[in-house]
């Protein structure tokens, strides 16, 4: 049914758009996620698909020939239902590589104020086998490219991804007088009052090749500054946290067999350690943009004994070697003074309520980046959607980012397949409509969840400690805060 | 509970088109209505517009065509080889595990799609309107072409002219447009689908007109129509209601005396024509924060008809 398109883009010439039924912008997770899923799917993979990703996806192409030696430092946290999604729907699970994909199936979690205050919840707790899987963005990345081109091969109607190009400009092909308020744009699908002007309402994508394009979907997968979100004039909402989130590849002393998600809550913010293969782990260290600075340039043979001690000791200890390192980040005194602390706890209770000592920093891995926590009043306009972090950003400390992302692709699929089926144009806000009412509610409830979490840990005020530290021995059967992190984990 | 007679102006129409074959179109049309309907062209397409209530019952109405369509299509010839032949389970498909169910409702889809993708249906669109229904129709792959009649030249026009925004409509030929009534539809002009959508509440003559799209229709073929029950709770919903208090349907679209129950079209369809069957009716109501849903009867309110020519 799409074919007219296509007759009509060999025919365009440079200064004319090439016509597009889909244009997504942002090659992260959630917009290959959505590409694959429309070319998997019977009902729409005949649209003509076209993303966009400014950025190099060269490092995606080569992982499955060529994986790097080591982990990459964005890990994220998948969930069973995402799991399930790339498995059924999209069909991508079948590139992963599998054996940088590390299952586990209990989370550890206490206070920094009160090692007794813990919770801790396995897979029984949401009645599945696995709690969830940590897995590498590029390997995320990396399968769906394969399912992409797997597809290809036996598509009449290809999807095209163009790298290294940068959307420049996005414009609307509707003539506005400057005096028009953008809430009363006329709606886009209304006909023309005169005749002979009814041209394409769609929107037009300049890129930095000279190529422009113009398309009857534009999905904004284009990240939290979302180029496609500002053309369509939709507020985003939310706050910076004034903090940031370091994220490192560290080797465990040896493999832990318990498949254990750590995490500590600390008044800087919460530390996870999180297990990949063999005695690899990953580490999520959000912290106050003061601390995040000195955690990026402590010495790398100092850093794993630090990480030991924010895992173990009293923030008061912590404090004071942060003070030593802040002087001299290679400070090499520091690693008797967190010896000398550590050796005061049993090692009994090392060995049963702390995740293994950390042996090593992977050279390279540390990064930071700032923690922010937005949401979109809306995730549609007209021949608009938006999904994934462009709709959306959230603190990691439950690892739901990408997840999130799953959930817009699923619900952005099931409202195009819908008006695919029932013959509706797919740009039109009637078939949009339908995304938005599904997936807007959960997303807020999971960024509400975290936000009060966030909030909930990250003080020293001592009511509020005393009532946390309270909170977590009580509700650990009682069970609020713990079904609030099981909920976030599980996504459930 | 049924009165046993039709409504006057039904029974009346039913007696005259079994006694000749009319082919005046003033015998359905009403220039009120016309005239009503002129006057709305302008806005048709605006979806937060006056007729947002009818391209959000396009979406239900769509379902209910496709769904007919594909759960009548016959999976299974006398001829299938065994093994070529798609396995129908006699009983429910929930009591399966999930991953057979999921494979044997996927293997019945996708001979479904199949079938399809080899059909080319020919449709008609009586009181096409702005074309929302056509429009829909012209887009799924099996449907080679449609055609769309109405008696306001502004509407006409105007689904023309909104047809020429979406290179898909535009360039493929798919759809036509004309003012014509349907007594005025070549005798040699058949289809595999008729669609009437919200259509026989504005007539003079309900029974001839449908009875003039029938013998258009193929043995096999479809007459999909919708229009609302003639009962308290309609004049309720759509003119008191719709009109006048939420104002979610332009005033004066509705006269309920030209409500027809489903039971009038039902009886006159088993009475009249044998070689017709009602398959499916189904009611259904528009909640305004949700849009329109099927209810659980055709008798109330607004209903859609699937009706089968079997020979
Ligand atoms: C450094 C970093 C580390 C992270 N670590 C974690 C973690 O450990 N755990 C976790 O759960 N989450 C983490 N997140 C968040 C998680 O990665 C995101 O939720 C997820 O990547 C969102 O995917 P996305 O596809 O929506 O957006 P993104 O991955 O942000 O992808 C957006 C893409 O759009 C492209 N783009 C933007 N503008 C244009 C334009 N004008 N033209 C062309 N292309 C454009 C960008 O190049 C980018 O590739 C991290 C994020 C960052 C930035
Ligand atoms: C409520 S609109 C419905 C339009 C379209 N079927 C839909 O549902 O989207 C009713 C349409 O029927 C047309 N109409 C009324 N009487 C008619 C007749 N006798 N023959 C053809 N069209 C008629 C009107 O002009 C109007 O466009």
């Amino acid at each position: 049914m799409w074919k007219a398109v296509r007759t009509l883009t060999s025919r365009a010439t440079t200064s004319q758009p090439r016509l597009r039924d889909v244009v997504i912008i942002g090659g992260g997770p959630a917009g290959l996620s959505l590409l694959a899923a429309l070319k998997s799917s019977r009902v729409t993979r005949d649209l003509q698909c076209t993303l966009v990703e400014g950025g190099s996806l060269a490092s995606v192409q080569n992982f499955a020939s060529n994986p790097p030696e080591e982990y990459t430092n964005r890990v994220v946290s998948l969930t069973p239902k995402t799991i399930e999604f790339m498995q059924e729907k999209i069909g991508n699970w079948a590139y992963i590589n599998e054996e940088r994909v590390k299952v586990y199936d209990s989370i550890v979690a206490y206070d920094s104020q009160d090692s007794d205050s813990r919770i801790s919840f396995d897979a029984s707790a949401i009645g599945t086998g696995t709690l969830a899987a940590m897995c590498e963005n590029i390997n995320i990345q990396a399968s769906l490219w394969e399912r992409i081109q797997e597809l290809n091969m036996t598509s009449d109607v290809p999807a095209e991804i163009m790298d290294n190009v940068k959307v420049e400009k996005i414009q609307s092909p509707v003539e506005f007088s400057a005096s028009e308020a953008l809430d009363e744009l006329p709606d886009l699908l209304e006909v023309d009052p005169t005749d002979g002007m009814s041209e394409l309402d769609w929107p037009i994508i300049h890129l930095s090749n000279g190529e422009s394009l113009q398309a009857r979907l534009l999905v904004g997968a284009d990240g939290y500054n979302s180029p496609a979100r500002k053309f369509a004039g939709i507020q985003s909402r939310g706050w910076m946290y004034d903090r940031f989130g370091v994220v490192a590849t560290i080797k465990l002393c040896y493999e832990d067999y318990r498949s254990i998600g750590w995490q500590r809550f600390l008044t800087t913010g919460p530390l996870a350690i999180l297990p990949l293969r063999d005695d690899n782990a990953t580490i999520v260290w959000s912290s106050t943009p003061e601390l995040s600075q000195l955690l990026l340039k402590v010495d790398p043979e100092i850093f794993p004994h630090l990480v030991n001690a924010a895992m173990t000791l009293e923030e008061v200890d912590l404090n004071y070697i942060y003070k030593l390192l802040e002087v001299d980040p290679s400070d090499k005194s520091v690693l008797g003074e967190i010896e000398w602390r550590l050796s005061k706890i049993k090692l009994l209770e090392l060995d049963s309520k702390y995740p293994l000592p950390v042996r090593e920093l992977v050279e390279g891995s540390r990064a930071r980046f700032p923690l922010k926590m937005s949401h979109a009043d809306t995730y549609v306009a007209p021949r608009v959607a938006l999904i994934g972090d462009a709709a959306h950003t959230i603190h990691p400390l439950a690892g739901q980012g990408l997840n999130m992302g799953q959930t817009d692709v699923a619900h952005l699929m099931a409202a195009l397949e819908k008006g695919a089926k029932r013959g509706m144009d797919v740009g039109s806000t009637l078939v949009l409509e339908e995304y938005y009412a599904n997936a807007w509610p959960g997303n807020h409830v999971l960024l509400g969840v975290c936000d009060k979490l966030h909030k909930i840990f990250s003080t020293d005020f001592t009511p509020l400690v005393y009532l946390r530290g309270f909170g977590m021995k009580t509700l650990n059967s009682l069970g609020v805060v713990k079904d609030l992190m099981i909920k976030l984990v599980s996504g459930n | 509970m049924r009165p046993v007679t039709a409504t006057a102006a039904f029974s009346r129409l039913a007696r005259q088109v079994q006694g000749r074959r009319w082919a005046s179109k003033l015998t359905t049309a009403s220039e009120d209505e016309l005239k009503h309907f002129n006057a709305l062209a302008s806005t048709w397409w605006d979806v937060n517009g006056p007729q947002r209530i009818l391209h959000k019952m396009n979406l239900l109405r769509m379902d209910f065509i496709v769904d007919t369509i594909r759960t009548n299509l016959q999976l299974n010839s006398k001829d299938t080889p065994e093994e070529e032949s798609i396995y129908i389970p006699p009983y429910n498909l929930d009591l399966l595990p999930r991953p057979i169910r999921l494979r044997i409702v996927d293997e019945q889809e996708l001979k479904r799609d199949e079938l399809l993708d080899e059909s080319k249906l020919q449709v008609l669109d009586v009181g096409c309107g702005g074309g929302i229904l056509a429009e829909s129709m012209a887009r799924l792959k099996y449907v080679d072409h449609v055609k769309g009649i109405d008696l306001s030249p502004d509407v006409i026009e105007a689904a023309k002219l909104h047809m020429k925004k979406d290179p898909i409509l535009r360039d493929q030929g798919k759809i036509s447009y004309e003012l014509q009534a349907i007594e005025d539809v070549k005798d040699t002009e058949k289809y595999d689908v008729i669609t009437m959508f919200e259509m026989l509440e504005h007539v003079k003559y309900p029974a001839q007109v449908l009875s003039a799209a029938m013998d258009h229709l193929e043995v096999g073929g479809w007459l999909f129509l919708s229009t609302i029950n003639r009962d308290p709770i309609s004049w309720f919903t759509t003119i008191f209601m719709g009109e006048h208090i939420l104002r979610i349907v332009p005033v004066g679209t509705h006269n309920v005396e030209k409500y027809i129950n489903e039971y009038e079209i039902s009886d006159w369809v088993k009475t009249n024509r044998p070689d017709f069957v009602v398959t499916d009716s189904k009611g259904c109501i528009y909640l305004p924060a949700y849009g329109w849903k099927f209810t659980e009867t055709a008798l109330v309110g607004n209903y859609f008809m699937a009706i089968r020519r079997v020979k």
